[in-house]
């Protein structure tokens, strides 16, 4: 399979501040999730390869061309940026149907494609709404629409499911699937384990400005599974719980948290503890008012991963 | 690496006229639009009442011409035209920086020196929309009674012409400043109030440093007395050398405008 993207030695400074370093990758069409906790540099790498922004060092190709002041490949490519900004004053349509005009297409072209794109996103029955007025998972599924609107080859979408509900996400991920079985190339940058596992199996990770691992998910699964999670536990009785936990081999540590109905379990297989979970609570008869993962969060596992 | 292929993206002039389009319909329709029109408008409202006191004084005062020509005429040309192209000029840059979208333009098969060039005719346009609204609305009050008077007609498509050009002059020096300073509109309205005011009043060759002593080398020698002192000017430049300077002026301004912001990185977090 041809590489789509090719980046040699990319480093970006921002004055003292390293925001890249050292990136060299092939990216091959499907779907590569960019995965790292806010700040690690991934914008900053989805600005790199489009040319948004110049690095320091390194190069940047993109389907055998140089991306910087090559605005002809913008033909190719579909972005969505991270930050929620729009011409506040247009309507949807408006947005939509303008940024398609700039690809040189004609009025028909532009009208046809802004209505499927907008269908796709569930945005045509509020396309003559101003954005302003749009609410914040509207706005991102609009960014998304402008983004794949002229169908591009390349989607290139910087945290796209980022304000979006649980239905929404569906939604997006679907059609990001389904992008992929047309052979297109898709990045796609989350700070969300879970979401980023939806969507594709190739990630690479990013932290602090460098490419700590990349591969098949199954792999940085290994990794983080090797990491202790800190489940806390509000429940009618935890000290029932916690008798039946603290012979179990995967439970490294129990404690009592500082409310009455509070326990805080330390596993370092997760599969396990949460299979045995929902049975513990229905032999026991134990009400549970909730469960959080305190430390379930890529800094941490980055953090634990780095052994800082 | 796939195979390199020729890549197909609107030709330069095309891709002006599609930014023209978008920033014209967008600018039409911005709140900042809305604001200045309401302010280019005032001296419609000076006109109408220096009408209707010439109206009720029954016929006294000085001509509507003569009004027209000093004291409309004074506030659009050393006010309201560089303010207008203060803040549509700085913008062209600034607000796409400001409100992050420059994304949206840059990842767009366009060259970057066609986005500011489309914005710079779009804004440009609705500027000079503006003012020649008003400056029709105020002629047409301020000689309502002698509206056949075809002798007054070349003085109002002169005054005309002397602002249009100067919108254009100042936009594109302003939309230049735009593109590397910060605070633009600082400096611009220093440029504005202070070196414009100041430096044509300057005998000699300093004078020729600004960009109102052309457009005022292109309109008559103020008539004496009354509000004359509004339009004072040194030692004119010759018409033709006059429109000259304020094209070069335009076409430097503009190219670099165009080249700071094609090269220039902008970083929007």
């Amino acid at each position: 399979m041809n590489t789509v993207i090719e980046t040699d030695k990319l480093s970006k400074w921002y004055g003292n501040v390293l925001g890249l370093s050292d990136v060299s990758l092939k990216i091959k069409p499907g779907i590569t999730g960019i995965l790292g906790p806010n700040g690690a540099g991934k914008s900053t790498f989805l600005k790199l390869i489009t040319g948004q922004i110049k690095p320091n060092i390194g190069t940047v190709r993109l389907l055998g061309q140089k991306i910087r002041n090559n605005y002809c490949l913008m033909s190719k490519i579909g972005f969505c940026p991270e930050q929620d900004a729009f011409f506040d004053e247009m309507t949807g349509w408006e947005f939509v149907t303008g940024l398609l005009k700039l690809n040189g297409m004609s009025n028909d072209e532009v009208r046809s494609r802004a209505k499927d794109s907008l269908e796709i996103v569930e945005l045509i029955n509020d396309k003559d709404r101003v954005i302003r007025s749009y609410s914040r998972g509207m706005r991102q599924r609009l960014k998304i629409a402008q983004a794949i609107a002229h169908k591009p080859e390349i989607i290139i979408l910087d945290e796209p499911l980022n304000g979006l509900d649980p239905l929404g996400r569906r939604k997006i991920i679907r059609l990001i699937k389904e992008y992929k079985t047309e052979g297109k190339t898709i990045i796609i940058s989350s700070h969300v384990l879970p979401e980023i596992e939806a969507i594709t199996k190739k990630i690479i990770l990013i932290h602090q400005g460098k490419i700590f691992a990349q591969g098949d998910i199954h792999y940085i699964r290994d990794l983080i599974e090797s990491h202790p999670h800190m489940i806390s536990i509000n429940c009618s009785d935890p000290r029932k719980l916690a008798a039946k936990f603290i012979h179990k081999d995967f439970v490294l540590n129990v404690n009592f948290g500082t409310s009455q109905d509070s326990l805080l379990v330390e596993t370092n297989n997760r599969d396990k503890f949460f299979g045995l979970l929902p049975s513990l609570f229905v032999e026991e008869k134990i009400d549970v008012f909730s469960i959080t993962s305190p430390d379930d969060n890529l800094q941490a596992v980055f953090d634990y991963l780095i052994g800082s | 690496m796939a195979q390199i292929e020729k890549i197909h993206a609107p030709g330069f002039w095309a891709s002006v006229i599609n930014t023209f389009s978008l920033f014209l319909r967008m600018g039409k329709k911005s709140r900042r639009t809305k604001v200045f029109f309401a302010i280019s408008l005032l001296p419609v409202i000076i006109a109408a009442i220096v009408k209707l006191n010439h109206v009720f004084s029954s016929g006294g005062g000085r001509e509507g011409i003569y009004i027209f020509s000093n004291i409309i005429m004074a506030f659009y040309l050393q006010f309201l035209i560089l303010v207008l192209a203060l803040f549509f000029g700085t913008s062209i840059c600034s607000e796409e920086l400001e409100g992050k979208t420059l994304t949206y333009l840059t990842t767009r098969p366009v060259p970057k020196s066609a986005i500011m060039l489309g914005k710079y005719a779009a804004y440009t346009l609705l500027i000079v929309f503006m003012v020649v609204l008003g400056v029709t609305l105020s002629f047409v009050l301020l000689n309502m009674n002698r509206l056949l008077d075809f002798s007054l007609y070349p003085i109002f498509f002169r005054d005309l012409g002397v602002l249009t050009l100067g919108m254009i002059c100042y936009t594109a020096f302003f939309a230049f400043l735009g593109t590397f300073l910060k605070k633009s509109v600082l400096f611009g309205l220093l440029f504005s109030f202070g070196w414009e005011n100041v430096i044509q009043y300057f005998p000699g060759t300093t004078q020729k440093f600004t960009i109102v002593h052309y457009l005022k080398s292109l309109l008559p020698g103020p008539s004496t007395g009354g509000f004359s002192f509004l339009l004072f000017r040194l030692e004119p430049s010759p018409t033709g050398v006059s429109i000259f300077m304020l094209l070069l002026i335009t076409a430097v301004f503009l190219s670099l405008a165009c080249l700071f912001f094609s090269k220039k990185e902008y970083i929007l977090d």
